[in-house]
């Protein structure tokens, strides 16, 4: 029997008869750990979540909390005996009594427990539905409900709380300091969760490890700065969308020639043999502007990001080449203008497949 | 698949419901039937004819009447719109026989009609003057102006969910109103309108009391008729048989526009309240005069016919029984109400916890009971319950069963469970589906049970439902006459049995009692559920 808090072991989450996600394992090490999971639309993100939850049944591997198993063959502990709460994506509010009564009965089965890490009055004003409390599920707004429900589902302090795209409705506006405050709230009252979401600087923010579920398989499980910077496939590079893979080949131990770039050195994270053609990851801050280099390309768009702008380069090869820049940078480039590029290129994780 | 209680329990009332059908269908394999000859000899030719004239007459009718309502309360605001909107539904307290009795009553020879022409213009021979709506035409006026209401409740409610839009697309592409309402507003609601002209079809395909007040011979008689006086219940299942056939194609055609109609209903993305246009001068008097004159002559005036009658001889309000007539309608609705309830809900919550396809198959199945006139079902049931005793109870010899299921309050309820049980299963089922099955979840995850979560989610959210639903029941089971002329116990008699009985005994004074109080009973429980029928948002 393992120290983990929660593990899944070598499981097959399915609906009915069909795979999901095969194979799957993971971890989380301590109570009040949070973690994400990532993934596009419809990959099985919820499926693992129903399951945990025991929605759903399992017939391979094993799911376990606090060294208690959950699922397996032949183990399928009711979820209503499993304190793991879920919110859904959906508003799953009961219709037929107000907000409050809603969170009321998650804080009827804290009263159990007697715990009081979470206070009504502390999340309502926390999550911002004080005004909402004597309202009916149809008559407030997605993220309303979606605030609602979150605040059901923390306040009957699970063992493991299971959060499905929580803030997917919430304004972009106030998504931010949303997220802050559930954080805080998870941290503080040291409640483990897993959230299932697509967005990836919502898990980044919020998962002290993310794990990136694509093609039916747990791609990744790692923290992180592991995960943006040092993705382990070339699918997970597709997923995340934060750079290109340029051809290159491997010139010594410590560098790599482009046709475009020319010599580029750092560390390898994975060491590859002299001479090999290897695909390139560059990610829009891996390269540096520099007016005065003579390693120039064309701009052939621009976004502007805020705190940054990233410019888009097209290289004599026809490669295009995503590039940081700082917003408050001296002048900026229109398009058609040419950019340079600092030399020497020098990358300190060195990502190649 | 599990073989468990919900299993069991949607299979036992699948089967109950399709006894009625198997029994009839079985009588057309009877190696003694020849159907060539049996048409041929009998009057199945007439009872096809008339059943046929009767039902396209009624279409038409119900077709301009519900649609040019629903139009108009719909798209207009006018004096007294918003009093018709309910108003028009009460015809529904109404039904095709009392309506049968009060247009006799009124225009036979010196009837109501000729009193008022007495008293107003002094004595004459106004009779020959007087028009005659008997026979057929009397039976289409008496089945049109109670069953509309279906057509129009169906349209209207598809109307309010037009988008604005499409009408103000059409103002842009240059329609007239006229033209609009040809081209796109009608179309747009042809689903509604076609499920509310089947409802109209199988009604009036299964309408007894009024074509049988005026000796209509349609198929629904025709096998009420080989029954009761030539005491033939294998010839009355054969007509059955006939009429089956001609129910089940509209059966199937209201279910293909239902489903057609739902996608109609369900278009709430983008869609601006509809802004209802201000009527004036001969417009807004059109549109009054339309609705008031279909207001009254299918509410107003059989009322006032039965009340006057009631007034007029009310030596029939003291020999009546209403103490009796009212416990026994009180018993037969509770009754049912709580049987259907309670099956209704196991099998909704059956399929809802199990998923299953073959449940949801068997529960389609179920619900086909409301196709099946109440004749055909009366008489099937016999049928089968003869059958069941002669062939299998007395083969283990035991006594025969008959008398718990003929004659018995049982049996009455048991054929009503199988004519009302998709009102109440569907009722319930559109409940459930305002209800995400994630809510159930989301109590499982709160450490319900499914019992608790049954008992403390669902029956609270459903309570409205489970209200309209008893209401509904209340309704049909009050205006029901067949199934509870045929089955019913000795000496038990409903308001609609005692005004039928009086009507056939030529006594339309003795039955204008128990009529009003049928039609006052009816139409407080339709004004009770009017919020629901004619609810006008999508909550």
């Amino acid at each position: 029997m393992s120290d983990n808090f929660f593990e899944i072991k070598n499981v097959d989450f399915k609906i009915g008869n069909k795979v999901k996600v095969k194979n799957v394992s993971f971890s989380i090490e301590k109570e009040g750990d949070i973690i994400c999971l990532l993934g596009p639309s419809g990959i099985g993100k919820t499926t693992i979540l129903r399951t945990i939850a025991g929605l759903e049944n399992i017939n391979k591997g094993s799911i376990a909390l606090k060294g208690k198993t959950l699922s397996s063959e032949n183990i399928n502990i009711e979820p209503e005996k499993r304190n793991i709460s879920l919110a859904f994506q959906e508003n799953s509010l009961f219709p037929h009594y107000t907000v409050k009564k809603n969170i009321l009965l998650g804080a009827e089965r804290n009263e159990i427990k007697k715990d009081k890490s979470i206070n009504f009055e502390e999340l309502i004003n926390l999550l911002d539905i004080s005004h909402i409390l004597n309202k009916f599920p149809h008559e407030i707004s997605a993220g309303e409900a979606q605030r609602a429900s979150l605040a059901r589902s923390l306040i009957t302090k699970p063992d493991l709380l299971l959060l499905d795209e929580p803030l997917s409705n919430v304004d972009q506006s106030f998504k931010e300091e949303i997220q802050e405050k559930l954080k805080k709230i998870l941290k503080n009252s040291k409640i483990t969760t897993i959230i299932v979401t697509h967005d990836s600087y919502e898990a980044f923010y919020l998962g002290s490890k993310c794990g990136i579920i694509l093609n039916q398989e747990l791609k990744q499980f790692d923290d992180p700065y592991n995960v943006y910077h040092l993705p382990n496939s070339v699918e997970v590079v597709n997923f995340l969308n934060r750079g290109i893979l340029i051809p290159a080949e491997v010139t010594s131990p410590k560098s790599l020639e482009n046709k475009d770039l020319g010599t580029i050195t750092g560390n390898f994270v994975k060491p590859f043999p002299i001479g090999s053609s290897v695909k390139l990851l560059i990610q829009p801050e891996d390269l540096h502007h520099d007016d005065t280099s003579n390693l120039k390309f064309e701009v052939i768009d621009r976004k502007f990001r805020g705190t940054n702008f990233i410019y888009t380069l097209k290289t004599p090869n026809n490669t295009l080449i995503p590039v940081f820049v700082h917003s408050h940078h001296i002048h900026q480039h229109e398009v058609d203008e040419k950019f340079g590029i600092k030399r020497p290129i020098h990358i300190d994780h060195i990502v190649c497949f | 698949m599990k073989f468990n209680s919900w299993f069991v329990s949607s299979f036992l009332i699948s089967f109950i419901v399709l006894i009625p059908v198997i029994t009839v269908f079985a009588s057309f394999f009877e190696t003694t039937s020849n159907y060539y000859e049996i048409l041929k000899n009998t009057f199945l030719v007439e009872y096809i004819f008339n059943s046929l004239t009767l039902l396209l007459s009624v279409l038409l009718l119900t077709f301009i009447i519900g649609t040019g309502a629903a139009y108009l309360v719909s798209f207009y605001r006018f004096p007294g719109s918003e009093f018709f909107k309910w108003a028009l539904i009460l015809s529904f307290a109404v039904p095709p026989y009392i309506y049968a009795y009060s247009l006799t009553a009124f225009f036979e020879n010196y009837g109501t009609a000729f009193t008022i022409l007495k008293n107003l213009f002094g004595e004459a021979n106004y009779n020959k003057n007087i028009p005659k709506f008997d026979g057929m035409f009397g039976a289409i006026l008496s089945i049109s102006f109670s069953l509309y209401a279906y057509v129009y409740i169906l349209t209207r409610a598809s109307f309010l969910y037009q988008s604005q839009n499409l009408i103000d697309l059409g103002k842009n592409l240059g329609f007239s109103r006229f033209k609009s309402f040809f081209k796109v507003i009608l179309p747009a609601a042809r689903p509604a309108i076609v499920a509310g002209l089947s409802l109209v079809a199988m009604e009036t395909l299964a309408e007894f009391g009024a074509v049988d007040f005026f000796s209509i011979n349609t198929l629904t008689t025709g096998i009420y008729n080989s029954w009761i006086y030539f005491d033939d219940l294998a010839f009355a299942n054969r007509i059955s048989f006939f009429l089956l056939l001609f129910i089940f194609s509209l059966f199937i055609l209201e279910n293909l526009s239902r489903r057609r109609a739902k996608y109609h209903f369900n278009s709430k993305g983008g869609l601006k309240q509809k802004v209802k246009i201000k009527l004036f001068g001969i417009n807004a008097f059109l549109a009054f005069i339309f609705c008031f004159f279909i207001f009254f002559v299918s509410f107003l005036f059989p009322l006032s016919q039965m009340l006057y009658w009631t007034i007029k001889f009310p030596e029939n309000l003291f020999d009546l029984e209403i103490t009796n007539l009212v416990l026994n309608t009180l018993y037969l609705v509770l009754l049912s109400s709580l049987v259907l309830i309670i099956f209704s809900l196991i099998s909704n919550y059956g399929n809802r916890v199990s998923n299953n396809k073959t449940l949801n198959f068997l529960s389609t199945l179920s619900i086909s009971g409301y196709a099946i006139p109440g004749v055909i079902l009366a008489i099937a049931f016999i049928t089968f319950i003869a059958w069941f005793d002669d062939s299998i109870i007395k083969s283990f010899g035991f006594s025969s069963i008959k008398k718990i299921f003929i004659g018995s309050v049982f049996g009455l309820v048991l054929v009503y469970f199988i004519r009302f049980y998709s009102l109440a299963f569907n009722g319930i089922k559109s409940g459930y589906e305002k209800m995400n099955i994630s809510v159930d979840e989301s109590a499982y995850l709160l450490g319900y049970s499914k019992r608790k979560t049954f008992t403390n989610i669902h029956i609270p959210f459903l309570r409205n439902s489970l209200l309209f639903i008893i209401i509904l029941i209340s309704l049909e089971i009050i205006r029901e006459l067949p199934i509870t002329l045929i089955l019913r116990p000795f000496n038990f008699e409903t308001f609609a049995t005692t005004a039928y009985i009086s009507a056939s005994e030529d006594l339309l004074e003795a039955a204008a009692v128990p009529s009003l109080f049928l039609i006052l009973i009816a139409s407080l429980f339709i004004i009770v559920t009017s919020k629901y029928i004619l609810r006008e948002n999508n909550e």
